[in-house]
């Protein structure tokens, strides 16, 4: 009967169109008197149209990884099976990127996409959760608005790609307007149940967190100005220490001169309230000033320099080029 | 005298070679659609929306399917102009990232009118921007009860 349902919805008369690019990066570092040459992760990007209505997505990367026997692994970052079923409203199952906040669903693995070389310090510190498993209702360019938004629910933080860990579901609630051309307004809500003994980036929690994500962004790409800045406020709590509140924002500004040259700069903060136990708690500013240039669309040159303050660790200082490509 | 028969000579080789192309990229452009599934009208927003890649259907359920002439033909860098007031390469990107997010179909490129009408012809849903119409099994499409851009 499950096979026969199956069937049902699918068209055998539909040609299948299938894409497959991939997008690489390499990396020159100057940081601490000492010169470093790297590659970075080597995407590969494959959708196809399976029926009318069906359609696939899958990212894999691969990466360097100290401590695989082979120095390099293979990560699944999307596998996403999206059903069409009615105008621009879409279910979608699978392995995302939790649509939390406009970078982590705009870039996703494609560096020559990125305005800057690496992501924001939100992402690097783990304050946000890239991936979600899970399923999800998504709604696009809706109205004179364009009001988009996406429901999902999904195996937490803690869980593996084919298990959830505990019975707790992770929920992400995000809406977004586009009121003019190259501008994007955006919020969501996200929460979790983290339970105890859960393995978050190598550490072992040790008691059970209710962790809940609000975050409010604002995108702008036009012809000249670029400008995206986006804040989230976490809440992590548990019954004996409170609740401490985190709240990592950052902003980036670009200025398109002759069209394919762009100078920018990004702020970066990271502010943890005392008390906080889930994150690396190190109160963290970042400015980073660099010039991309555009070959094509599918090549692209970035130069920069970023000043990292830390309360705790210290200040760091490194300048980075990244060639980014597409192919 | 043979400078000035050599000068003539350069001068009309030089208009005959670049006039077609120049006189293609400044051509106007009028919309085709499949004549099955496509609306006859439209308004000139609502083809905006539906050329960026923002509707995914029409009205009837028909996907939605783009067909474009090559960005680097003169009637592809007419249309990257004129209707999307992108450049080439800005018009590819908008569209890869588009397509690496999930969220949208890319276009069909053609280098050939003839193939694009073809195909517009027989896909269901398809709609493309051509400087002319010679193919009577596909639709103008009036934009804002206009039949040229």
């Amino acid at each position: 009967m499950t096979l026969l349902i199956l069937f049902i919805g699918f068209n055998p008369a539909h040609g299948q169109k299938t894409l497959i690019k991939g997008f690489a990066e390499v990396v020159t570092t100057v940081q601490d008197g000492k010169l470093s040459f790297g590659i970075g992760e080597q995407d590969l990007f494959i959708t196809s149209e399976i029926s009318n209505r069906l359609s696939f997505l899958g990212e894999t990367v691969f990466k360097f990884s100290p401590s695989s026997p082979t120095k390099f692994n293979v990560s699944i970052e999307r596998i996403i099976l999206k059903y069409n079923y009615k105008g621009n409203h879409n279910l979608l199952v699978g392995k995302h990127h939790t649509p939390i906040n406009y970078w982590n669903d705009t870039y996703h693995h494609g560096r020559v996409f990125f305005p800057t070389i690496n992501r924001p310090l939100l992402f690097q510190k783990h304050i946000i959760p890239i991936h979600t498993t899970g399923l999800s209702l998504q709604g696009l360019n809706l109205g004179k608005l364009k009001f988009g938004y996406d429901i999902m629910i999904g195996n937490g933080l803690g869980s593996s790609d084919v298990l959830d860990n505990d019975k707790y579901k992770s929920i992400t609630a995000a809406v977004h307007i586009k009121p003019k051309d190259g501008l994007r307004i955006g919020a969501s809500y996200y929460h979790d149940v983290i339970s105890e003994g859960a393995e978050i980036h190598g550490q072992i929690v040790t008691t059970r967190i209710n962790q809940s994500l609000i975050t409010g962004s604002v995108a702008y790409f036009g012809k000249k100005f670029e400008l995206l800045a986006e804040s989230t406020l976490a809440i992590n709590s548990n019954d004996s220490t409170g609740s401490p509140l985190t709240v990592a924002s950052y902003a980036y500004a670009g200025l398109k001169l002759k069209k394919k040259w762009v100078p920018y700069i990004r702020v970066d903060n990271l502010n943890y309230q005392s008390g906080e136990f889930l994150f690396e708690a190190d109160n963290t500013t970042s400015f980073v000033g660099g010039l991309r240039y555009e070959i094509n669309f599918l090549a692209v040159v970035k130069l920069e320099y970023q000043y990292e303050h830390r309360e705790i660790a210290g200040n760091d200082n490194r300048v980075t080029a990244q060639f980014a490509i597409g192919f | 005298m043979k400078r000035l028969i050599f000068s003539t000579v350069y001068c009309w080789a030089a208009i005959s070679f670049t006039c077609p192309v120049t006189q293609a990229q400044n051509a106007e452009l009028l919309v085709i659609g499949n004549i099955e599934t496509v609306p006859s009208e439209m308004k000139k927003n609502q083809l905006t929306s539906v050329l960026k890649g923002e509707q995914q259907r029409w009205k009837n359920g028909t996907k939605v399917v783009l067909a474009l002439m090559d960005p680097d033909t003169p009637i592809g860098r007419n249309t990257c102009t004129r209707v999307y007031n992108m450049s080439g390469d800005e018009l590819q990107r908008y569209f890869l990232l588009l397509v690496f997010q999930g969220k949208a179909r890319a276009p069909n490129f053609f280098d050939s009118t003839i193939d694009l009408e073809a195909f517009v012809a027989k896909t269901p849903g398809a709609i493309g921007v051509l400087d002319q119409a010679t193919d009577s099994s596909v639709k103008i499409v009036l934009i804002d009860g206009n039949e040229l851009l």
